[in-house]
């Protein structure tokens, strides 16, 4: 061979060689990616029980789109607390429709066990790219229960910077919620009237409106570090009682049996709740995520404040080990709130309403949700690829919540609440 | 993500990149990728790692159920074959011509009487005379997608395979990212495109003779090739026979170098490159500044 320039051969000749269709890169075509789970809920001591099966499945659609859809199904079944406490006596209710009774017995936390709801949740999000760095992304949803309604849209802007190694995020939600209770709306303050006697209610429909605005950074710190710091806004105008909520009217708090007479003999000695109108809320958000050499460390507080006087605080805690062909992810997480200003333990009759029924306070409610409280949950997660481009995981949390009733006299505070839970997930290429 | 221990694939975090390893064609190969997240690194390496081991299997001369043990089994028939054996052919018909010889797939028969295990077994001379007839380009018959081929002969693709198997898996990673990855099987390696903030992939290459010591090729964009190995040669009589054989004498070309690198826009030409000035033994050097190409020469 003589010594002769082939370089543009060459170049011409490997063209050839490696410019055909590659048939691996043709193999990968967009696919749905599924994700199913079965949840099973379960408060302890008779307390709600809940079945969720839900189905997510998502596909991109080339040129950087994406499509979503989420269908969750909820039952519930169970008793909840009805707002009342538990008292030296046997206390009689009247059922939310107004034509039965149950009874709790004296040293009982106050149960309603009619309580039952079923709820369909739909929802879609598409994404789209406006260009290489940014994208914006619609979401709807929509979700019924037998006495509520939700409608929902989301618009959410991301713009990379910094060779993407910095994304800010903005979006916008809107909710517009119907709350259709059960015999109708109770007229706030009223007294829940002996059965069959007749309800005090007016119409039979609410409405609440939510606008949600939220602002985000997401950072990689380095190549084993991502945080992500979100701060976001909540406004809620409308209708914000729980309508199944009652509070215990008493002559004497420190005896807090319910008042002997009340209005007339066909009332009870409990009014339904109020609480205020409108509501904002504020939320400071933090996560981060690391990886070690294999597992992963993934990080979130998050802080929460509203103008009805809560605070909470979230930490959570998950640690992703992995095994030889599996992994193994313990959870952490402690939640703690400061109590509503108008929470309160009973309404004093003479003092928070007068004798004629008419309240002398603005708000008030006995809903352990508004409580000081805490709530510990513990939960171990296992993963296991199952072929492929599928995966199977299990996970089950131990729930452990604690209400502080501080000033509420012994026999009458809320009792804490342990609730398990277990989830079943299938994850798969189809 | 899932399949990795499966699939003996190995992921870690280095500092700024993912790193994937595994083990196909007789090499240790390795896949840095400047990707965000574990998912993507791993999906990245298992499709990469699938293909190594794919193109492995079909054109591995070890193996007696592929397309070359077909063809080097056909006993004078001929062996019509599909459209990516038949590209990889009609390449190596193109480098027959272009090195006027010198790059011949028939070969790789010449192994059966040469063994380079640092001893003084030079073949007799007679021997790889006799080998002589079941070498030759010319002889095969290379038509419409069929291949007959005498009895005896053989082909082995062995001499593009991995350079080749190195370019397909960086179409697919590019496939799958828009980021940075190299792609490095044995040391013939070739890169997606440039990493971020100017940062260049630096990839540790052995200096011959001295043991264990590494330098580093800094690489921003295409691909590396390394043809030679240090320890394949035969030593009689004062004579260093180097691993490289002439296909039209049989023999050991004189004078050629330990090792060369070559860097080019694709591993398949960085790889033909360097074989090719391997082939012109003392005039390697030559060879290659005429090409106007990046090299390296030990």
């Amino acid at each position: 061979m003589q010594l002769k320039k082939i370089k543009g051969q060459m170049a011409v000749a490997t063209c050839a060689l490696l410019q055909a269709a590659s048939p691996a890169a043709n193999a990968a075509e967009a696919e749905w990616d599924v994700d199913t789970s079965l949840l099973y809920y379960s408060e302890a001591d008779g307390r709600v029980q809940a079945a969720e099966p839900a189905i997510h499945a998502g596909r991109d659609l080339g040129d950087d789109e994406r499509i979503d859809f989420r269908v969750v199904f909820d039952a519930l079944t169970g008793a909840t607390p009805n707002g009342g406490y538990a008292t030296s006596a046997a206390q009689t209710f009247t059922t939310p429709s107004g034509d039965s009774t149950y009874v709790t017995a004296a040293g009982d936390s106050p149960l309603d066990d009619t309580f039952r709801d079923a709820r369909v949740s739909l929802g879609a999000d598409w994404t789209m790219s406006l260009d290489r760095m940014s994208k914006v992304v619609w979401g709807a949803s929509l979700s019924g229960e037998i006495d509520y309604i939700s409608m929902g849209l989301t618009a959410a802007y991301s713009q990379d910077f910094n060779n993407r190694n910095t994304t800010l995020t903005a979006s916008l939600g809107f909710n517009n919620d119907i709350i259709n209770p059960y015999d109708g709306v109770p007229i706030e303050f009223s007294p829940m009237r002996v059965a069959n006697t007749g309800i005090n209610r007016d119409g039979d429909s609410e409405t609440k409106t939510i606008t949600d605005f939220m602002i985000g950074v997401t950072q990689v710190v380095n190549r084993k570090t991502l945080i992500q710091l979100n701060l976001s806004l909540s406004l809620v105008d409308g209708y914000q009682n729980d309508p199944y909520k009652i509070m215990t009217v008493v002559d004497d708090p420190v005896t807090g049996l319910p008042a002997s007479s009340f209005l007339t003999a066909d009332d009870l000695s409990y009014v339904y709740e109020k609480r205020p109108d409108s509501r904002q809320k504020n939320i400071l958000f933090f996560k981060a995520v690391h990886h070690l050499e294999e597992d992963v460390i993934n990080f979130s507080y998050r802080y929460y404040s509203d103008d009805w006087g809560i605070k909470s605080h979230t930490l959570d805690l998950k640690y992703r080990y992995e095994l030889a062909n599996s992994y193994l992810q313990p959870h952490v997480r402690y939640y703690t709130q400061d109590a509503a200003d108008f929470y309160r333990h009973n309404l004093v009759l003479g003092t928070d309403i007068d004798t004629a029924g008419n309240a002398l306070i603005d708000y008030a409610s006995h809903d352990y949700r508004l409580a000081e409280l805490d709530t510990v949950t513990l939960g171990l997660k296992y993963g296991i690829p199952m072929g492929d481009d599928s995966e199977f995981s299990v996970r089950g949390e131990v729930i452990s919540q604690s209400v502080n009733d501080s000033g509420v006299p012994a026999g009458q505070e809320t009792p804490d609440l342990d609730a398990l839970m277990l989830q079943v997930n299938y994850s798969f290429l189809w | 993500m899932k399949n990795l221990k499966t699939k003996s694939l190995k992921l870690r975090h280095e500092a700024n990149y993912w790193q994937g390893s595994f083990s196909a064609m007789a090499s240790p190969c390795e896949v840095l990728m400047e990707v965000k997240d574990r998912a993507m690194a791993a999906r990245i390496l298992e499709a990469v790692a699938d293909e190594a081991r794919r193109i492995e299997q079909k054109f591995s001369r070890y193996r007696d159920d592929n397309i070359i043990y077909k063809i080097n089994n056909a006993k004078g028939q001929p062996v019509s074959v599909d459209d990516e054996t038949a590209r990889l052919i009609d390449f190596s018909d193109r480098l027959y011509q272009m090195s006027e010889g010198l790059f011949d797939i028939t070969s790789g028969v010449l192994r059966k009487v040469w063994k380079f295990d640092g001893s003084d077994k030079v073949p007799e001379f007679l021997a790889v005379s006799a080998m002589l007839d079941k070498i030759g380009w010319t002889k095969v018959q290379w038509k419409d997608q069929t291949l007959t081929m005498p009895e005896g002969m053989e082909i082995d693709l062995g001499g593009v395979g991995k350079e080749y198997a190195v370019d397909r898996c960086v179409q697919i990673a590019r496939s799958l990212t828009d980021e940075s990855v190299l792609v490095n099987f044995g040391g013939d390696l070739a890169t997606t495109g440039e990493r971020r903030n100017k940062l260049c992939w630096s990839v540790g290459r052995l200096i011959t003779g001295k043991d264990n010591a590494v330098a580093l090729f800094k690489l921003y964009r295409g691909a590396i090739a390394t043809s030679g190995d240090a320890h394949r040669y035969l030593l009689k009589d004062g004579v260093r026979y180097s691993h490289v054989l002439n296909p039209k004498t049989g023999w050991s070309v004189p004078d050629a170098p330990h090792t060369v690198s070559v860097a080019a826009p694709t591993c398949v030409e960085a790889g033909m490159m360097s074989t090719l000035a391997m082939l012109q033994g003392e005039k390697a050097r030559a060879f290659l500044e005429l090409q106007e190409v990046d090299f390296w020469v030990d």
